[in-house]
């Protein structure tokens, strides 16, 4: 277990990629509390716990964060990972839809990070995995709002990076492409076969896929890496057209 | 508490903040130029003061980077009279001759010692 007696908060952890990704870190020993809108229900499994918050609310981070630093005594892993969408052409577009998403993918992200670097900092230690999405970078029409958020996530990834750096902490961001989640349903239900093809990999990704690498970036090994944006795809974002190939 | 009980707690500080060897924390030493602090640093360092001497520090009370910000208090890289004016008041208990003479905005950091942290805190303590 490689993350014995560590403290993980992942955001948005009741289901999805956010679920997953709380059940591998809790699989290497850390705990973890999941920070969501609605009790997921069921027991879960050993090693994580259930907090209600909504990522929007600085004032709910910065009594969550504290709260798991009094109990814990420490704070070693923040995953910023909650996120919606709220697809509709610019053009129609409304301002709400527009606030929701920026607030929910890109303010919450910085809620949480505030309380978090400053203990991390003071132990010196601690690793803020952000999770975006490769509509940062690629076009999705409809998507306005959340390719923004996104790209801002990963600004704020390397900004607060190079702030946080001389003190031990580590900042990365995971780009994941289609995966097979609620959130991407409609999606892959309305594109059928043709999105899959188009996938490199010709397969979506799984919430196990984008796991993985949350767990790399917050292992020891991974001290040196900040800053950064993996891109996990399927080679989906630099695939071209492909005629004949 | 003594003097020395001060600077005790704050060269602790300074050495957890900063990774620095005890020697090197000496009451002269400034905190960017000897001691290699950077912006985080002086964050940092106010939140283990408040932890070790149990208060709060207003922001931009110790540093008081905040006159940088303030409308027309740099020209061209330096410091105008009005900014001047500011570091004189805030910075009430230090020498700022130096910086008057050379009052670049890289200076200003140079007034930033350990002994301005304690002789700070002392005025705290009481
Ligand atoms: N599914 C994909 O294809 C895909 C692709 C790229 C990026 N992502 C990103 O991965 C992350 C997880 O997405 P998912 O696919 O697991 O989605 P999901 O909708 O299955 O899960 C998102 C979780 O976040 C929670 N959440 C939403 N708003 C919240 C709020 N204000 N406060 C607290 N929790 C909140 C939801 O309740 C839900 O449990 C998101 O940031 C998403 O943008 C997903």
């Amino acid at each position: 277990m490689r993350l014995e007696k560590q403290v993980a908060i992942v955001t948005g952890g009741a289901r999805g990629i956010g679920r997953k990704i709380a059940e591998v870190l809790a699989s290497e020993g850390a705990k973890v509390f999941i920070v969501d809108l609605a009790d997921p229900g069921g027991s879960l499994p050993q090693g994580m716990e259930f907090i209600e918050g909504d990522v929007r609310s600085p004032a709910a981070a910065e009594k969550i964060v504290t709260g798991v630093v009094d109990r814990c005594g420490r704070l070693d892993i923040l995953v910023n990972n909650a996120g919606i969408v709220r697809d509709t052409l610019t053009l129609s577009m409304e301002r709400s839809a527009w606030d929701e998403v920026i607030e929910t993918n890109l303010g919450g992200a910085f809620n949480f990070t505030k309380p978090a670097a400053r203990f991390m900092i003071a132990r010196k230690r601690g690793r803020i995995i952000n999770v975006s999405s490769i509509a940062s970078r690629v076009g999705g029409k409809g998507q306005g709002n959340y390719a923004a958020s996104k790209a801002g996530i990963e600004a704020f990834t390397r900004t607060v990076a190079l702030e946080l750096a001389p003190k031990g902490v580590t900042v990365n961001a995971v780009a994941p492409g289609l995966i097979e989640t609620e959130m991407s349903e409609r999606v892959r239900d309305m594109a059928g076969n043709a999105l899959r093809r188009a996938i490199p990999a010709r397969r979506y990704g799984s919430p196990e896929d984008v796991a993985a690498v949350v767990l790399f970036l917050a292992l020891p090994g991974a001290s040196y890496i900040t800053a950064q944006t993996i891109v996990v795809d399927g080679g989906l974002s630099v695939a071209g057209p492909r005629p004949g190939a | 508490m003594t003097d020395q009980e001060i600077f005790g707690k704050v060269k602790e500080c300074l050495i957890d903040a900063l990774g620095v060897e005890d020697d090197e924390v000496g009451p002269e030493a400034t905190l960017v130029g000897d001691l290699g602090a950077e912006s985080i640093d002086f964050l940092d360092i106010i939140f283990r003061l408040e932890k070790v001497f149990d208060m709060k520090i207003p922001r931009g009370d110790l540093f008081p980077e905040d006159i940088l910000l303030g409308e027309g208090n740099i020209e061209d890289g330096k410091l105008t009279e009005k900014g001047l004016a500011q570091v004189r008041e805030k910075l009430s208990s230090l020498d700022i001759s130096k910086l008057e003479k050379n009052p670049r905005v890289s200076q200003i950091s140079n007034l930033f010692t350990v002994k301005m942290i304690a002789d700070y805190m002392k005025s705290k303590v009481g």
